[in-house]
């Protein structure tokens, strides 16, 4: 199945936007395993915002292809199979689905790519632009597959 | 509690995350968090978190499921309300 989505997240932004540890926060968003995993890490915002795209990511194509709308991102279980500097992957389940990720992960930002054919996640076409004023160009004529936009960051991906 | 003021309660915890504040001059029940307020879906949570606190009630991960717009919210705080029998 050709199918793919991604998501980006301005850490920049999301540290102002967002307080995930606010009380509460967390276990809405995240699975108990994460949580644990959350708890232990010397990095944890960045694990946060790494489970966060890989979750959005997912949901995306799960969306498309269920056809239902729902917010749900506990149940979107996520595991990590390698996290080196600068990228990670490993895989989203849900409602026996599963969905295969790919992220770059750097100081100011994150980028997560999903596809339930993980040999895709290798032939999309990733465009990644900065937009200081946050006011992003028209891409529509481009056709992307998947668009996803946080901050300064406008990330469109191609099948 | 009527809709009308779990509606007044509710735009003022959504006035914290929303980023088209036209829309939410306009705020009814069909008004969707996400595609017509444009709230960070990020931010949804502290919408759920924020009305937790105001209604004094909890939701589960399975009601917040639904929470997508104002009349799923107003039926989901109605829906809790009734439960702890503070209507």
């Amino acid at each position: 199945m050709r199918l793919a989505g991604n998501d980006i997240v301005d850490l920049r932004l999301a540290a102002t936007e967002s307080n995930w540890m606010r009380k509460g926060y967390l276990q809405k968003i995240c699975s108990e395993k994460e949580q644990l995993l959350i708890r232990e890490s010397e990095h944890a915002n960045q694990l946060v915002w790494l489970f966060w795209s890989m979750k959005e990511a997912a949901y995306k194509i799960h969306s498309r292809k269920t056809g239902q709308r729902t917010y749900a991102p506990a149940a979107l279980e996520t595991t990590i199979q390698t996290l080196k500097p600068g990228c990670s992957s490993g895989f989203v389940s849900v409602e026996n689905c599963m969905y295969y990720t790919q992220s770059e992960v750097n100081e100011e930002m994150i980028h997560s790519l999903a596809s339930p054919n993980p040999s895709l996640l290798k032939e999309i076409e990733v465009r990644i632009s900065l937009h200081q004023d946050g006011v992003y160009p028209d891409y529509a004529s481009t056709n992307p597959h998947s668009v996803s936009h946080h901050g300064v960051y406008l990330a469109l991906i191609y099948l | 509690m009527n809709k009308e003021e779990l509606l007044s309660r509710l735009k003022v915890i959504v006035s914290n995350y929303t980023q088209n504040k036209e829309a939410l001059d306009s705020i009814n029940e069909d008004t969707d968090f996400l595609k017509d307020l444009k709230i960070n879906s990020a931010n949804l949570v502290d919408v759920v978190l924020d009305v937790e606190e105001e209604f004094g009630i909890e939701i589960d991960n399975l009601s917040m499921e639904k929470m997508l717009s104002v009349r799923a919210a107003i039926e989901i705080i109605e829906n809790k309300l009734h439960e702890a029998g503070r209507e």
